[in-house]
């Protein structure tokens, strides 16, 4: 099997099947508060109609909480969309503030989950490259993915995009078990292949605990 | 004699309600939003049954379940889950679980599978004390 599917192409597949099911997790959650609460209108309305008082206020904060929940589901649903969308053209312009806010929502249940805190420190201003925005969203992934295993007690991680002369650069901090050898074990094949592809260098500075990714303003080869 | 339920999940919007529903039912319901929490309730209070999220921050329904089995046995623990996975749902099973719901459920097969649970604690308990009898009376030799 494995040598009849291209490893970027495994890579991209398990990158967004991850993402998918922890998101239907997410709204699956968001269904069971939705769920119960209109469980709990039939009570009320049940118990009303035996005469019982209706608790005004209790039903205004139910359909307060619904109204949360379906805005919860409705931001799920529109980050994933948004993630399917960034395999429409190979090569767009993007900002990182605005791309990294959505990787931090796509990953959060699972960072948490885990017992980790990612944060972005944003850009002042806009950071504009041209990229494969899902490729690189893939990267970003299986970087934290990676950064999981070697962060520090704090379980902290923190991304801190910043401009550079010949376009951009994320840093990964807070890696306070980064080694040359994890890191070299880190480098994959697909991670290998998607950072050609998307024309970028990764740099392990284990005396700090920080990887950065540097991006070039705009990919030469788009499409593979 | 009301049912006594821990209901464990680390959303608080669904146990404020689930609680209150499961509470109009005659029950008697303890919630805890994190498995630290559901572990410090087991170890002071008695459940008939203890309702838990698979899926939760730091320490998921699984681990959660171990530990809870460790600590007593006769726990009767039904889980809740956003997907079940056939893997998932044999672990469980394996470790000790009486039941695996999926979310969104209907309150009537969660208040359903309370009652079981009630059910075979009772059976647990007067097995046990049936074993004690008979060891007594083995031993006195009356």
């Amino acid at each position: 099997m494995s040598n009849i599917i291209d490893p970027l192409g495994e890579a991209g597949l398990a990158f967004y099947s991850k993402v998918s099911a922890s998101i239907s997790h997410e709204i699956k959650n968001s269904l069971a508060v939705l769920n119960e609460s209109a469980g709990y209108l039939e009570d009320v309305t049940l118990m009303a109609k035996k005469g019982m008082k209706v608790d005004m206020e209790r039903l205004q904060s139910l359909a307060g909480t619904m109204l949360k929940q379906v805005q919860r589901s409705n931001f799920i649903v529109n980050n994933m969309n948004r993630l399917a969308h960034s395999l429409d053209d190979p090569a767009s312009q993007v900002d990182l503030n605005v791309l990294l806010e959505l990787m931090i929502n796509l990953s959060e249940r699972t960072t948490v989950t885990r017992g980790f805190k990612v944060s972005v420190a944003f850009f002042d201003t806009a950071l504009t490259i041209t990229t494969h925005p899902f490729f690189l969203k893939n990267l970003i992934w299986l970087i934290l993915d990676f950064a999981m295993n070697i962060t520090d007690d704090a379980k902290k991680i923190e991304l801190l995009p910043a401009k550079l002369e010949s376009g951009a650069k994320i840093s990964f901090t807070g890696l306070g078990k980064l080694t040359e050898s994890t890191f070299k074990d880190f480098l994959s094949e697909p991670v290998l292949r998607i950072l050609s592809l998307l024309n970028c260098t990764l740099q392990p500075d284990d005396g700090k605990g920080i990887i950065t990714l540097n991006l070039p303003e705009k990919i030469t080869q788009p499409s593979q | 004699m009301t049912d006594k339920v821990l209901i464990v999940d680390d959303e608080q919007d669904f146990l404020t309600i689930i609680s209150d529903r499961l509470t109009a039912r005659d029950m008697n319901v303890s919630t805890a939003s994190s498995a630290k929490d559901a572990i410090k309730k087991i170890e002071t209070e008695s459940f008939d049954a203890v309702v838990l999220d698979l899926m939760m921050p730091e320490m998921d329904g699984l681990e959660t379940l171990k530990i809870m089995k460790e600590k007593n046995p006769d726990l009767q623990v039904i889980l809740l889950t956003g997907h079940a996975t056939v893997e998932k749902g044999i672990e469980a099973m394996k470790l000790g679980a009486m039941d695996l719901i999926e979310k969104p459920a209907d309150l009537t097969t969660i208040v359903e599978r309370i009652k079981r649970a009630k059910a075979e604690k009772i059976i647990l308990v007067e097995k046990k004390s049936e074993k004690r009898i008979r060891d007594i009376l083995t031993r006195k030799g009356w």
